[in-house]
């Protein structure tokens, strides 16, 4: 095969995993990374490395599934273990998901605030636009758009550069591994992997693939697809932490949200720096719009067995659009009612998606193990042993992220 | 004859089976089917006892029901079961597998599968796709059903007759209908009606609550005596008058008179007054005669009216009365006189009066006519409807052609008998 081959196909089948581990980066992984680099410097640099070898081994799996299968995750799980353990996630999935939505349009909300435009127009106009998007457009169509919009991550990578590291230090940091013994330390580098490795990640890399309907044959090209958005999105982490840690860090400056950061970046590293990060989180916020409430109709729509897809009408997959479109309605209520417990609302969803990212991990690795569903592209044995030794590394730290969410931090 | 009624499989799993002296020998872990006419029936079932599962052939029970199911054998009598993929399982197999429709277009999952004894076997009649299934295999479908009461909704059933679905494989990773999907929301009431006859009388009227009052009514009438008697009976007085005053008079009487005379008489007296007055008028016919046959809502007017005039009632009339393809025409003290047909009454010139345009020559029916010598009349003169006249000449009603071929032919639904 030529070259051009190749990479021809490649072309047609990337994106899923691309556009998946990209949206990984919404509002509450920016907020995250910025208060990470704020805090600590560099210092929590090194922990990208082990969580995007986590990423990578979990996304490959799920998109290996997808292909295999061509179904999707909550297919897979309600037809192998039964309605009760899928009913009960799937509830808690809504109620987290439905959380993880709330903070993304309230992303968006703050970054249009920033950007001098009232946010009870601007968050009717983008909830208006993604709403369009999926209920109107086709799955190639919206997977164009969202492609297009990965781009704007780079902004993150060129605010990198504008803030003129020492990279000698960034380097360092990166790859030898340090640790101070506090708790907002720990839990900062739990919140990390936390935020990058979700649940609703998986049932969306899965589904996305399954509908776009990728062969056995092709495989390759989408493994391939997976390894780059995992790639991708550690280095933009990795440059939003560098950014701050360059600029916030040595004032000793405390930020809690992504939007603070990006107000304190103008001083500081100019008028660009602030445009690229709020114009950044703005992408984010509103990708993250599109993908968490999608992800959740997929799943939900799967689990009961309902037509469901991006490609299809209003009439052919009601239930699918209409869960679509009743979270991202009551997502721009709850935002726009003044004293919502918005906090609250995020913090139970962390709270809960740390709680099912253990399950969800442990029924994906063993259907990916089951041969009656697999064949023969079964996990081999050496990729077993990372794969439980990533799940139980995870399952850890999520039960002590969970656990510190509830003790204040600085204790 | 193990099996009487009717039963949910997630109602017996893990139930215990016990053997002739009422010793446990372990519990319902799976239920093997094979193919049979009509519908798949059950073979065997799979015991689990101490984590070894184990083989009970559907001739060796005794009892199988949901409170009880017992075994004529001793528990080492069982022979080791090993999964096979050959087999067809319930649970394993069918639970929870993707509905698609006739179109290849998802429909919903199976969330339960519903049993009946038939001939002695048990046979697989409907699976569940509604939420009551879901409540069900998570045990809280009486929960939900309270739930649903404090808002003043019923849990609806939503069965899907095996009737509509393609014969099983082994194997199978999905279960398709045989229809599309359109169809199943939007069931014609005569269908509807085969589904009702096969769930059981209690559900039915539990079903026809979830209806609204024009498609029960409708599927009310397609149903056999006593199926119709036996949801009627279990629907609050109400519900029922609202339905029963849905129905055309004379299928309305049919339903009352195979119900108990306190009921019937409590029916009628929540029924509009002249619904209710020509209701009891029909209910005084021997039901196999052309006045047990006869509706008594038509069309009649007075001879001396313009066809412009009698057009333009028409248009109103026509709306509340079943049969409208012919236009009778009575004289002051209700006594037959002739007959126009729709045809006629439309092509006639718009002044003549009724009387010019009628046909005198009528065939007509006195109310103890024979159904069959009612049948041959109609059939002999192609008629679409006949009018019942009393000795006096007193028009009574009109027998149509439909309800005369429903008692030579009756619908699948009608005729079926199933005792349980």
């Amino acid at each position: 095969m030529s070259l051009w081959r190749r990479i021809a196909i490649f072309l047609s089948i990337m994106g899923p995993g691309i556009i998946t581990a990209n949206i990984d980066n919404d509002a509450s992984g920016i907020t995250t990374y910025s208060v990470a680099g704020a805090r600590f410097g560099y210092a929590l640099l090194w922990t990208l490395i082990p969580t995007t070898v986590a990423l990578i081994v979990i996304q490959e799996m799920v998109a290996r599934m997808a292909v295999v299968t061509g179904k999707g995750l909550s297919d897979l799980i309600r037809e192998n273990y039964g309605v009760r353990s899928t009913f009960y996630m799937m509830t808690i999935l809504f109620i987290a998901n439905f959380g993880t939505t709330v903070a993304d349009f309230a992303g968006w909300a703050a970054s249009m605030e920033i950007l001098g435009l009232s946010k009870y127009l601007m968050v009717p106009l983008g909830a208006l636009f993604i709403w369009f998007l999926v209920v109107k457009g086709s799955y190639r169509f919206v997977e164009r758009i969202l492609l297009v919009a990965c781009l704007l991550y780079f902004g993150y990578v060129l605010s990198g550069f504008m803030a003129k590291p020492e990279w000698s230090r960034v380097m360092h940091a990166t790859f030898v591994p340090q640790i101070q013994w506090n708790a907002e330390f720990m839990m900062l580098s739990i919140a990390i992997i936390g935020t990058t490795i979700t649940p609703w990640m998986q049932f969306y890399l899965q589904s996305s693939i399954a509908e776009k309907g990728i062969k056995k044959e092709e495989y390759k090209a989408t493994r391939l697809d997976v390894f780059i958005g995992c790639g991708i999105t550690d280095i933009v982490s990795f440059f939003i932490i560098v950014t701050c840690a360059t600029t916030l860090f040595p004032l000793g400056m405390r930020i809690n949200e992504a939007s603070e950061a990006a107000l304190a970046l103008k001083p500081l590293a100019g008028n660009y720096a602030f445009l690229i990060f709020a114009v950044c989180l703005a992408n984010a916020s509103l990708l993250g719009a599109i993908i968490v409430p999608l992800a959740t109709s997929y799943y939900i729509c799967e689990a009961m067995g309902w037509e469901r897809g991006v490609n299809k009408t209003f009439r052919e997959a009601p239930q699918f659009m209409w869960i679509y479109t009743f979270m991202i309605v009551i997502a721009v209520i709850v935002i726009l009612i003044p004293d919502a417990p918005l906090v609250f609302l995020m913090v139970l969803s962390s709270v809960l998606n740390g709680m099912l990212l253990p399950f969800v991990l442990i029924y994906a690795l063993s259907l990916v193990n089951n041969k009656k569903i697999m064949g023969e592209y079964v996990n081999p044995k050496f990729y077993n042993v990372i794969s439980w030794g990533t799940i139980g590394a995870i399952t850890a730290l999520t039960v002590f992220f969970v656990i510190t969410i509830f003790i204040p931090a600085g204790l | 004859m193990p099996f009487f009624g009717e039963l949910f499989v997630s109602d017996i799993l893990k139930k215990p089976i016990l053997d002739p002296k009422g010793e446990e020998i372990g519990k319902v872990r799976d239920i093997v089917v094979i193919k049979g006419e009509p519908f798949p029936k059950v073979s065997a079932l799979i015991v689990e006892r101490k984590k070894r599962l184990f083989n009970l052939p559907w001739n060796n029970l005794n009892i199988f029901n949901k409170r009880i199911i017992s075994a004529q054998i001793y528990s080492d009598l069982l022979q080791h079961y090993d999964y096979s993929e050959t087999d067809l399982l319930i649970v394993r197999d069918i639970f929870d597998k993707q509905i698609v429709d006739a179109n290849g277009v998802k429909v919903v999952r199976v969330n339960d599968v519903k049993l009946e004894g038939f001939d002695s076997a048990a046979i697989l009649v409907a699976v569940d796709v509604g939420m009551r299934g879901i409540m069900r295999r998570l045990g809280v479908e009486r929960g939900g059903e309270d739930m649903m009461r404090l808002f003043k909704k019923h849990l609806p059933y939503n069965l899907i007759s095996w009737n509509y679905i393609q014969p099983l494989e082994p194997k199978l990773n999905k279960i398709s209908l045989t229809v599309p999907r359109q169809m199943v929301s939007e069931l014609h009431p005569a269908d509807l009606a085969d589904i009702i006859s096969q769930v059981s009388h209690k559900e039915g009227a539990s079903f026809f609550k979830g209806l609204d009052v024009e498609t029960a009514a409708e599927a009310l009438s397609e149903l056999q005596p006593d199926v119709q008697a036996a949801i009627i009976t279990g629907m609050d007085t109400d519900s029922a008058a609202d339905i029963i005053e849905e129905m055309p008079p004379d299928e309305a009487a049919d339903v009352l008179s195979d119900l108990p005379v306190d009921k019937a008489k409590e029916i009628l007296e929540h029924i509009e007054k002249d619904e209710a007055e020509d209701i009891q008028e029909l209910l005084s016919h021997e039901e196999d005669t052309a006045g047990g046959l006869m509706t008594n809502q038509f069309i009649a007017y007075r001879p001396d009216i313009r066809v412009k005039d009698a057009i333009e009632k028409f248009r109103k009339d026509a709306e509340e009365v079943e049969t409208v393809y012919y236009l009778y025409v009575t004289d002051a003290d209700e006594k037959i006189m002739g007959v126009i047909s729709l045809r006629d009454l439309l092509l006639a010139s718009l002044d003549a009066k009724l009387s010019d345009i009628m046909k005198t020559k009528l065939k007509i029916v006195s109310p103890d006519t024979d159904e069959i010598e009612v049948a041959e009349i109609v059939s002999k003169y192609n008629l679409v409807a006949i009018p019942v006249v009393d000795s006096e000449g007193y028009m009574l009603g009109i027998v149509t052609i439909d309800d005369v071929v429903d008692r030579i032919l009756p619908p699948e639904a009608k005729r079926k008998r199933r005792k349980v």
